[in-house]
């Protein structure tokens, strides 16, 4: 355009300077433009540039002062500097919110994360849940009996043998002021689950299938392996003509729950007072697959609970025709479980309150 | 309990091609747990037999010798030794270079290798009894003595363990697994248990010769109902040496020290066949053997040198004069076999079961013996243990001679009898059985079966009539394990769809616990149900009303807790050491020796039990954490679905500070306390520099709501209006009066506790109370005319009724 302008030979126009001041406005004003690095300094030069009381604008404005012919000619080249200007500052001002910050200065990105103050669940109530979960789908209720019980409920309904040595008080921890007494007078902190199978079944009768998990208690010399106050987890399911081969259905939900695969288990001959027949259960190592291990002392599985089939004297005790009913029962260490899911090395962990331990499992 | 296979198979012909592996998995999956098998001939791998040539001194050592061994190679080895015993032409062990030895017959194998001691090359090593593991087998008489193994005239360079003849494998059971079979504890009832396992050939027991008279020897059982049986035999002419090589390495390989021969050959009977058995000084008897319960007063010294005060209810041997045995647990140590014993009275008897479990555990003794006779062993089986002892006194002292015998045996023992319907054995396994299957696994075990419609008439043999077997369940255990649980498919139980599980009281311990740990940011702890005095006293409890345990884990812990203050304050003074401030609580059971009640059978009465809920806020600011913790029971309903919980005082907690406690109400009753622990309790229970609020509440008495009970409010038309004051107070004006009157002004919708502030520029006896007010209104949007209005009026109520003073009013 300005080889148009000097076309028409027109001095006076050269003589206002305007034109030269326009070049030069656009030359700095581009120069400032792609100097400017924060989207907040190109407003100032914006304003500075083409703002109410901006060079540019002052320029425009000084086109109506002019000799009348050039103005028209001044007003082209003041409105294409300003749309130059305009349009820089634009993309500019694009270019600087694609590269910069919303903040000022430096920051460390390797800080640790702030903490949540949120609690959590004992990890052996979270086993327990996990558990119920497991078992509530596939239609098992969730029962409970006190921690205080009888002889009637802990032993004798249970067809253990009036000598047999679990009813010491080497064994159990009998009330005071009841050692005289015998069955149902004679109460205990209850040594194990299985009262409540008994409980449970005189209240709601056959067929039941449902879990009781819970504290127990023997009297033990505690050490890193052992416990007196621990807590374990049964299951029951009554049903007519029951095989034992279907308890393996217990078994498995547990296993594959706790495990979160596919667990190959095997049931070999156990003995214990309220079944019959009765079962350790074992399971494939999964540390070595079944080839032979230290965890598993190189026989490839591991023993993890026992089960069996109701004697036929507990069905009886709890109201049930042993001759119709039968069923499966599975017992299993919650410590023991937990344990081997976190690799804790000591028992008695578990109750002891100690927060450097709990929140490990938050 | 160990077991020899050796041992095992000199009474039953076992499958050729039976592994060990084999072995071990059959009798774990029917039978017993099979720990461990070991093999013998391993522990003793890598060593040799050597024969010394010839034996030098040491030109630089004073205590070593070069030795010249013929260890079977083409030349002779040199090996320098320290022995003391080295002599020429002797027989000894010797670990050759490159051999790999496992040290004291254990650990990981180590090599050996050629050596310079002093100067001298030595190429391998001479091998002391205790280095090898054998040292019981060869005990040592002075130290350094290598062993002297002359008298085995085995070849220079065989392996040791074929010299010695301990080529053997060793199966560890593991007891527990053994508890209700008695048959099993001796080799004999094993084989017997493998051959019908395996269907194979068992050696029926030997027999022996006894002759009928009893001479001077005469028992009297005087307690028939704990000892069914007793026999004795009494052998002149016996000696107290030492077993020969063979008999003591088959009782050392499985687990037991040899002693002298007579006691040796009494250990090996047991072992056999599962019957303990005894011998006496016949020259310390006096009279008769009187099997009696001891008297008042008496004591008995026993082999091991302890002495016991013996009470009535413990059954003894005794003769005329005093007790010399503790029934099936253990000799008396001035009666037993001594070293100048020449004739002996040999005891074969059966004691009852649960006597000899009684007296070991209260005497806390277990022993070989003790621990059979606890299973329950048949009487019957002394006949067997009888014939083997006599046919090796008779084998190992050929100048022996039988004086007496005696054999009473007052109570029988029947064999058990059972009738099983073939249909039951066939529904309850899975499985279409015939009467013949059934059969044949019985007749293996040594059962006898008439069948007769459909009904299996089974009686069991002797060694199983204990007890163990009983029901109809009992033989389809036994016909179920025979055939291999593995053999059994899992069939899955039929699911019947019912009603959906609904247990709200279950869920609502649950969903206390999430809230708790999930949105008010508590840990879970346990804590054992036995408190401890400390935390009873510190916690102000009534001692009156709390069970006790009979023999408690220690007596500082007899009591059973009512309630979960005494634990929650052992927890914070535990975590106390390592954190200063913390939010952690419990939900489990209390007792009370009060409210008896049955549950099932109405003979049961059982003590009050509830579910108790207790938390423990940890930190500086008392205020806070007082209002923490109401702030986590204030807003329990929200997420448990019951009724909100109120607050009041009523009745001080005794543990609790004056100023700061309030009873959790419930239902309009107070169902439990918050409260700050009071100094003195925290003095007492250790907790120093520290603010503690505590609360505890009875869960048993929350009744869950079928469902949420909360309603939905429709969100304002018209946007609201906060504005917040700070008002002086006079410390005694409660929030409660502050919130009752701010909330009467007019369009106030919400009224909200920001902070107080206690200090300088509240001024003495006053406090500063700032809270944010939000007016809103249902017919127009505010102007800034009618917050204005509020504004001042809420002023003027809050300086008219409750004299508060609004700061820049």
């Amino acid at each position: 355009m300005f080889e148009e302008i000097k076309e028409h030979g027109m001095e006076k126009l050269a003589e206002s300077g305007l034109l030269e001041r326009l070049e030069k406005l656009k030359k700095a004003g581009m120069e400032k433009i792609s100097e400017t690095s924060l989207p907040h300094d190109l407003q100032t030069v914006r304003a500075n540039l083409l703002g109410r009381k901006g060079e540019v604008t002052e320029v425009l404005k000084s086109v109506g002062q002019a000799a009348p012919e050039l103005r028209k000619v001044l007003g082209q080249a003041a409105n294409e500097v300003k749309d130059i200007l305009s349009q820089a500052i634009e993309q500019r001002n694009e270019e600087l919110i694609n590269s910069t910050s919303s903040f000022e200065g430096a920051a460390d990105i390797t800080l640790p994360g702030t903490d949540f103050t949120a609690g959590g669940l004992h990890p052996i109530t979270q086993m327990c849940y996990d558990l119920n979960d497991a078992f509530r789908s596939l239609g098992f209720e969730v029962f409970s009996e006190p921690e205080i019980t009888s002889e009637l409920y802990a032993f004798d309904n249970l067809n253990f043998a009036p000598e047999h040595p679990a009813r010491e008080s080497m064994d159990t921890y009998w009330l005071k002021g009841h050692d005289e007494e015998r069955g149902a007078k004679r109460l205990c902190l209850r040594p194990h689950l299985t009262g409540a199978s008994v409980r449970y079944l005189q209240k709601h009768g056959a067929p039941a299938r449902f879990v009781y998990p819970g504290r127990v208690f023997r009297n033990e010399t505690t050490d890193a392996r052992h416990e007196r106050a621990f807590f374990q987890y049964e299951a029951l399911i009554v049903d007519k003509d029951f095989s034992f081969a279907s308890g393996k259905v217990l078994v498995k939900t547990i296993l594959d729950k706790i495990f979160g695969t596919d667990v190959e288990v095997r049931m070999r001959v156990g003995f214990f007072p309220f079944v019959e027949p009765g079962f350790e259960i074992d399971m494939r190592c999964l540390v070595c697959g079944g080839e032979g291990c230290k965890v598993c002392k190189h026989v490839g599985w591991i023993e993890v609970m026992p089960g069996g089939t109701p004697h036929p004297n507990v069905l009886r005790a709890a109201g049930l025709d042993p001759a119709v009913w039968s069923g499966f029962y599975i017992n299993i260490g919650l410590d023991r479980l937990v344990m081997m899911r976190y690799g804790v090395d000591d028992v008695r962990l578990f109750h002891s309150a100690d927060l450097r331990f709990l929140n490990q499992f938050k | 309990m160990k077991l020899s296979l050796n041992w095992i198979k000199k009474y039953v012909d076992l499958p050729e091609d039976l592994t060990m592996e084999k072995l071990a998995y059959d009798l774990t999956m029917c039978t017993v747990e099979v720990e461990e098998v070991t093999d013998l001939s391993e522990s003793l791998g890598g060593l040799a037999v050597g024969k010394i040539i010839t034996v030098e001194p040491h030109p630089d050592a004073d205590k070593l010798r070069i030795c010249t061994v013929d260890v079977g190679d083409m030349v002779p080895s040199t090996i320098v030794c320290g022995g003391i015993n080295l002599a020429p032409g002797q027989l000894t062990i010797v670990g050759k270079p490159g051999a790999m030895v496992r040290w004291h017959g254990a650990g990981d194998p180590v090599e050996i290798k050629p050596a310079k001691l002093r100067g001298v090359m030595s190429y391998g090593m001479i091998c002391s009894s205790g280095e090898i593991g054998l040292e019981e087998l060869f005990p040592v008489s002075r130290e350094a003595e290598i062993m002297d193994i002359t008298e085995f005239a085995a070849e220079p360079g065989s392996s040791a363990a074929d010299a010695l003849g301990l080529n053997d494998i060793i199966l560890e059971i593991d007891n527990k697994s053994l508890t209700n079979r008695p048959d099993l504890w001796g080799h004999y009832g094993m084989a017997r248990e493998l051959a019908a396992i395996y269907g194979c050939r068992l050696m029926p027991l030997e027999k022996a010769s006894i002759p009928e008279y009893s001479g001077d020897l005469s028992v009297v059982i005087e307690a028939p109902d704990r000892c069914p049986r007793y026999a004795a035999v009494t052998f002149k002419n016996i000696k107290n040496i030492p077993s020969p090589f063979e008999l003591k390495s088959m009782i050392w390989r499985v687990g037991m020290r040899p002693i002298n021969l007579p006691v040796d050959i009494t250990n090996y009977v047991m072992l056999a066949t599962g019957q303990p058995t005894h011998g006496f000084d016949k020259n310390h008897i006096k009279g008769s053997i009187h099997i009696r319960t001891a008297r008042e007063d008496e004591k008995l010294e026993l082999l091991d040198g302890e002495i016991l005060d013996l009470t009535v209810s413990d059954l003894v041997i005794a003769d005329e004069k005093s007790p010399v045995a503790l029934a099936g647990i253990m000799g008396g140590k001035l009666d037993s076999i001594l070293d100048d014993t020449e004739e002996i009275i040999l005891e074969v008897a059966n004691f009852t079961a649960m006597g000899v479990r009684r007296t070991a555990q209260r005497f806390d003794i277990r022993t070989e013996a003790s621990s059979r006779f606890e299973k329950s062993i048949e009487p019957q089986r002394v006949d067997g243990a009888l014939a083997v002892a006599v046919n090796m006194f008779k084998e190992y002292f050929p100048e022996s001679e039988i004086t007496g015998f005696a054999d009473e045996y007052p109570l029988p023992l029947k064999n058990s009898e059972v009738e099983v319907p073939l249909s039951f054995l066939s529904r309850r396994l899975g499985k279409d059985l015939t009467a013949e299957e059934v059969i044949m696994i019985l007749d293996n075990l040594g059962f006898k079966t008439a069948v007769k419609e459909g009904i299996l008439h089974v009686t069991a043999p002797s060694w199983r009539s204990t007890g163990d077997i009983s029901l109809p369940d009992d033989i389809l255990e036994e016909v179920a394990r025979l055939m291999g649980y593995e053999n059994f498919d899992l069939i899955p139980p039929a699911v019947i769809l019912e009603k959906p599980i609904n247990q709200r009281t279950v869920e609502m311990e649950r969903s206390i616990r999430e809230y708790l740990a999930f949105r008010c940011g508590m840990q879970e702890i346990f804590t054992y149900p036995w408190t401890e005095d400390e935390y009873i006293e510190a916690s102000c409890l009534d001692t009156k009303e709390m069970l006790s345990l009979s023999t408690p884990p220690s007596p500082e812990e007899s009591r059973l807790r009512s309630s979960l203050i005494p634990g929650m304050m052992k927890g914070v003074f535990t975590n106390l050491r390592y954190f200063d401030s913390f939010r952690i609580f419990e939900l489990t059971q209390v007792f009370a020796d009060k409210n008896y009640h049955s549950i099932n059978d109405p003979a049961e009465k059982l003590p009050e039990m509830a579910r108790h809920l207790a938390g423990a806020f940890v930190g500086t600011d008392p205020r806070l954490l007082f209002r923490q913790a109401k702030g986590v029971l204030e807003h329990m309903h929200r997420a448990v679905h019951m009724e909100a919980l109120g607050f009041e005082q009523m009745t001080k907690p005794q543990w609790a500070d004056d100023k700061l406690w309030l009873n959790v109400m419930y239902d309009e009753k107070p169902i439990g306390s918050i409260g700050l622990i009071s100094l003195k309790s925290a003095r007492r229970a250790g907790i120093k520099r520290s603010m503690t609020v505590l609360f505890e509440i009875d869960v048993e008495i929350l009744h869950p709501l079928a469902s949420r009970q909360n309603r939905y409010t429709r969100l304002p038309e018209y946007p609201c209006v906060d504005f917040d004051l700070s008002v002086v107070f006079d410390e005694k004006v409660t929030w409660a009066e502050i919130y009752e009157t701010a909330s009467k002004v007019e369009l106030v919708r919400e009224v909200r506790f920001i902070d107080e502030y206690r200090g300088q520029q509240a001024g003495e006896g006053k406090k500063s109370v700032s809270f944010r007010i939000r007016i809103c209104s249902d017919e127009g949007t505010l102007n800034s005319e009618k917050i204005e209005m509020i504004t001042r009026q809420m002023i003027k109520k809050m300086s008219k009724k409750l004299g508060g003073d609004v700061r820049g009013a």
